[in-house]
């Protein structure tokens, strides 16, 4: 009997999820807020579109069903590397306040160099500038976070310091807001409703590249991640060197967490949710495939919530955010409440 | 045992921590050795640094005075990927995955073989099976870890030390949390391993009854220092009885067992034989009284229609008693407080 006997469904499942992540992101492409007809879109999709349906496809629905993909994906392996890492089941980008800080990042690029680096602006270096002070935002979070986890070993002592760090940033992010001009004000309001569809192609090629990168160091510890499952003491007594392996993981969940919200704003419970969803659907601990797991679920959930917020029709949307946040609380409440509580298994 | 079959040996061993730059030593002068198949039950006290020192041999914690030799070599010299090939650690951490497997529990002791994702080549799985079939796991290793009982956890757990392919295997209170025939079962599969497998296997315990009747050697630890030896030889000399005896506690220096002292007081004589009487008199004896020839109160044990009976004879009356239980607790008892 091999391990692959001993799970025969998980190439099944995952080709099954694969197969819906593409079913979902053409919905998403042929379902929106305006009616288009089906043969206009997958003409636009080819250059031949009228103009109307061209606009719509080619600069609104494809570049957010690609987001979609991306910061679900992202979101959702950042949240699986800090439950592991944190050995926290309720450990996630925004519970811990990690999206706050690359929030803070963002206020202090937006709401103080807004006439330099416009939120609008196509120019590349606008765009890095911004993921760069989203990922130093994330990391200085994350590692305060590092450094309670280490001292109090208690979960609900880091779930408090993280909501105690995010109301401290949002106290600072008041401040700049206070002194902040109103079209700078209203840049940055709109960013932290959420949103995956005001990001421009050129954004997009950043956001990519900062998240392959993300997922590739992400993948290459899937090993001493699976050591991490049977503890600290093991780890090191099987050769993991545990300070290199903590400072790759933080640095991959800030860079994960930190791209997103840079440009999509601070996505609510899909970094906590997700993980949980893909270990329930897989039925593993093992990361070789939790983490391509949960990347695929995290895009399909987005893709939903992205398609159930074009549900009102004629033009009007809900927040991404509301829908993420409905889809996620449940999720967690089932881990607060469930049998194993907020013990330190997941 | 030759010298080639040491597997770990200290010398001038100060063991302790280090916390903010301060050392505080937990025990001094720690020279103890461990050979090829032999199991070496490590025995003291509460706090008297047990851990502390099973840590120490695997470089868990920084030593703070002296050598450890793992296999003749200064451990200090070997790096942290060779280590796990020589020593491997359980420890009572609890793991922290719900979902997680037997077998895959048990392949990550496959650690510091496998490459940089983790994939199982043909020998790991050969070491696993190995493994698994050893410690009688082998129908439960699709099980969930979380689903399955304490000592069947502790199998599995020494199981993924036994897969880890070292000579020389460390582990802490592998019998914790488990009932009396659980830490035999545990204890004589480690006693196993050692002659099966020839592995030295060294783990600390608070159940002195398995370590006195199955290990090898055992390393003592008081507060005046480490003694080792065969469990006999530390019986002999007094070192055990010395270690754990207390005003309540007497150690019986040929059968390697405690009993609590007692104060026996009140002579009473039995009549009788076989279990019957030796049951008698241990009972008597937990309730005080001291047995000898023709005192009184006497009790005569007879075999009655519905099984044994008591007869208590006092100064003038009798009483029969259907029960041990009955006996004991009719007995005169002024003077047992």
């Amino acid at each position: 009997m091999n391990r692959s006997s001993l799970r025969p469904a998980v190439p099944l499942v995952m080709t099954g999820f694969l197969f819906l992540s593409v079913l979902l992101f053409f919905a998403d492409l042929f379902i929106g807020s305006t009616h288009l007809d089906a043969g206009d879109i997958i003409r636009s999709l080819f250059g031949h579109g009228t103009t109307q349906g061209g606009i719509i496809v080619m600069q609104f629905r494809l570049p957010k069903a690609v987001t979609a993909v991306i910061a679900g994906a992202a979101m959702s392996v950042s949240g699986l590397l800090m439950q592991t890492l944190f050995r926290n089941p309720l450990a996630g980008p925004d519970v811990l306040g990690v999206s706050s800080g690359a929030g803070l990042g963002v206020a202090l690029t937006v709401l103080t160099f807004t006439p330099l680096f416009r939120f609008t602006s196509v120019s590349p270096m606008h765009d890095w500038g911004l993921i760069l002070a989203a990922w130093a935002g994330a990391g200085a979070v994350m590692l305060v976070i590092m450094a309670v986890s280490a001292r109090m070993r208690d979960i609900m002592t880091v779930l408090i310091t993280g909501i105690l760090l995010a109301s401290a940033i949002s106290a600072i992010v008041s401040l700049l807001q206070y002194f902040s001009n109103e079209a700078m004000l209203k840049t940055y309001v709109i960013w932290t409703m959420g949103n995956l569809g005001n990001i421009s192609w050129p954004q997009i090629r950043s956001l990519a590249a900062a998240v392959a990168a993300g997922l590739a160091i992400s993948f290459a510890m899937v090993k001493p991640l699976n050591a991490l499952l049977m503890g600290e003491t093991f780890s090191l007594t099987v050769g993991v060197r545990l300070k290199p392996v903590r400072v790759t993981l933080l640095a991959a969940a800030s860079i994960l967490a930190g791209s997103v919200t840079a440009f999509c704003g601070p996505l609510a419970f899909i970094g906590v949710a997700v993980p949980h969803i893909a270990r329930l659907v897989f039925n593993t601990s093992d990361h070789r495939t939790l983490m391509p797991g949960a990347a695929l679920c995290g895009a399909i959930i987005l893709l939903l919530s992205d398609l159930i917020s074009t549900l009102p029709g004629g033009g009007h949307i809900i927040p991404v955010n509301t829908v993420t946040s409905l889809i996620g609380i449940p999720v967690v409440l089932m881990i607060v409440l469930g049998n194993t509580g907020l013990g330190r298994r997941f | 045992m030759s010298k080639e079959n040491i597997i770990a040996e200290t010398s001038g061993l100060t063991i302790g921590y280090i916390s903010h730059g301060r050392e505080s030593r937990v025990m001094k002068d720690i020279s103890v050795r461990a050979h090829k198949g032999e199991l070496v039950a490590l025995i003291g006290r509460n706090g008297s640094g047990k851990s502390t020192l099973l840590r120490t041999l695997v470089a868990l914690q920084p030593l703070l005075e002296g050598t450890v030799w793992l296999r003749g070599r200064d451990m200090a010299s070997i790096s942290s990927t060779e280590r796990p090939r020589i020593v491997s650690f359980t420890s009572t951490e609890p793991v922290a995955a719900r979902n997680f497997r037997v077998r895959e529990m048990v392949a990550l002791g496959r650690f510091p073989y496998t490459n940089w994702i983790g994939a199982l080549a043909e020998d790991d799985n050969n070491a696993i099976e190995e493994a698994l079939k050893v410690t009688g796991m082998q129908n439960l290793a699709g099980r969930r870890t979380d689903s399955i009982s304490d000592g069947e956890r502790q199998r599995a757990l020494i199981a993924r030390s036994l897969a880890q392919d070292t000579g020389l295997l460390v582990m802490d209170e592998p019998t914790a949390f488990l009932d009396l025939p659980g830490r035999y079962s545990i204890v004589s599969l480690l006693r196993k391993l050692t002659r099966e497998k020839e592995k030295c296997v060294i783990y600390s315990t608070h159940d002195l009854d398995t370590a006195i009747n199955e290990a090898d050697r055992i390393w003592l630890m008081t507060p005046d220092g480490i003694s080792e030896g065969a469990p006999e030889d530390l019986m002999l000399s007094g070192t055990l009885a010395k270690a754990f005896e207390s005003p309540l506690l007497a150690f019986s220096q040929t059968t390697g067992t405690f009993s609590f002292k007692r104060q026996k007081q009140t002579g009473i004589s039995v009549e009788g034989t076989g279990i019957a009487r030796k049951l008698t008199e241990r009972a008597l004896h937990r309730a005080g009284y001291r047995t000898e020839q023709d005192a009184l109160p006497r009790v005569i044990i007879n075999d009655g229609k519905n099984g044994t009976e008591w007869l208590l004879i006092k100064d003038s009356s009798s009483e029969r008693y259907n029960s041990l239980y009955e006996l004991i607790n009719h007995l005169p008892c002024d003077d047992l407080t």
